[in-house]
């Protein structure tokens, strides 16, 4: 049986030269890099071109990559979440400078739910709560928005994020509790809480 | 029935707590206070059936041929980029190498201005004797050893 190649492993074949190397990375990453992306920017033709220059980010600054100082993991959803907060900071630009348009609402397609939690009756009022959910985390400052996506969607601990964003452990508590906070205050206004 | 207890845990400690975000002597404390406090007990539930919720925000799966295409974009972007890579690799270490260079002149001034020094002093010789300039310029040797002097 073939053992599967390390981060560094692969790292170090793309710096090489070898574009297996950059695939299997690729394949590795798309989907969490996608997710992260996704939620932030929270529109799927723009989520879709930012993974895509986020993989490209990734091998042009691979050499910057200090394997010491962060998890290669660590070190790519931090490009993915900055990359992500440009590019919805500019789509935000945009809208607000354009007159709202009906076919807006296309930027959010409906929102799948795990199956884990679909009940004939709990379904459409999980919905909502997501939907609140969602518009909540639209708003929420940059490191709230950061932390609270890196910690529900990505398992990261909090304290690799402290380490992520350079920051002391007790900002990202915080962060991670106000936005946890809105969200919990949101939700309950949408009559989403049990 | 469980007791009334006088200090209650804050909502951020509790959310923490089902997080397992805490230290663990800190973890076994809320733990063995949430035996006895309800108040606790209901937060720390909300919060976990809050996360829970949360957690259920799944984002819609891209089609395997988008992934195919983009992987295809991606693969030509990198060829490109590592056929260029050797000009571009020669342009990167010159700057890398300039701005270790700054680093140390703003670190170390003093040691900085005499290698200045003995550089420019070296090319003035360099150039006064090359380019015979003491014939054109009669007292350009003389201007020279004066610098000379005084470096």
């Amino acid at each position: 049986m073939v053992s599967p190649q390390s981060d560094e492993d692969l790292v170090l074949k793309t710096l090489g030269g070898e574009e297996e190397a950059f695939s299997l990375l690729y394949d590795r990453y798309r989907q969490r890099i996608h997710s992260t992306v996704y939620r932030i920017i929270q529109d799927a033709a723009e989520a879709q071109d930012a993974t895509q220059e986020v993989f490209i980010k990734l091998y042009r600054s691979l050499c910057d990559w200090n394997p010491q100082k962060a998890k290669f993991s660590t070190w790519l959803y931090r490009m993915a979440a900055n990359h992500a907060i440009d590019c919805w900071r500019s789509r935000r630009r945009r809208r607000e400078s354009q007159p709202a348009e009906v076919g807006d609402r296309e930027a959010f397609p409906e929102q799948p739910i795990s199956d884990a939690i679909l009940t004939p009756f709990g379904a459409l009022e999980k919905k909502e709560s997501i939907e609140q959910i969602r518009r909540c985390v639209d708003d929420l400052p940059e490191l709230q928005k950061k932390v609270f996506l890196l910690r529900y969607f990505q398992d990261m601990k909090l304290e690799e994020i402290a380490e992520m964003e350079d920051c002391s452990l007790g900002t990202v508590k915080t962060s991670l509790f106000r936005a946890t906070h809105s969200v919990r205050r949101a939700v309950r206004r949408g009559g989403g809480s049990r | 029935m469980k007791r009334p207890v006088s200090r209650h845990y804050t909502e951020e400690e509790l959310l923490m707590h089902y997080l397992h975000e805490e230290s663990p002597e800190i973890g076994v404390e809320i733990s063995n206070h949430m035996l006895e406090c309800d108040e606790c007990t209901a937060v720390f539930m909300e919060y976990g059936d809050l996360v829970e919720t949360i957690q259920a925000w799944a984002v819609p799966p891209l089609p395997q041929e988008v992934w195919q295409s983009q992987k295809a974009v991606l693969a030509a972007q990198y060829r490109a980029d590592l056929a260029a890579g050797g000009r571009k690799g020669i342009i990167s270490s010159l700057q890398k190498s300039l701005l270790t260079a700054w680093n140390y002149a703003l670190e170390n001034p003093l040691p900085t201005l005499a290698y200045i020094a003995v550089a420019v002093a070296f090319a003035l010789e360099r150039t006064i004797s090359t380019f015979r300039l003491d014939r054109i310029l009669p007292g350009a040797s003389e201007v020279y050893e004066i610098l000379r002097q005084v470096l």
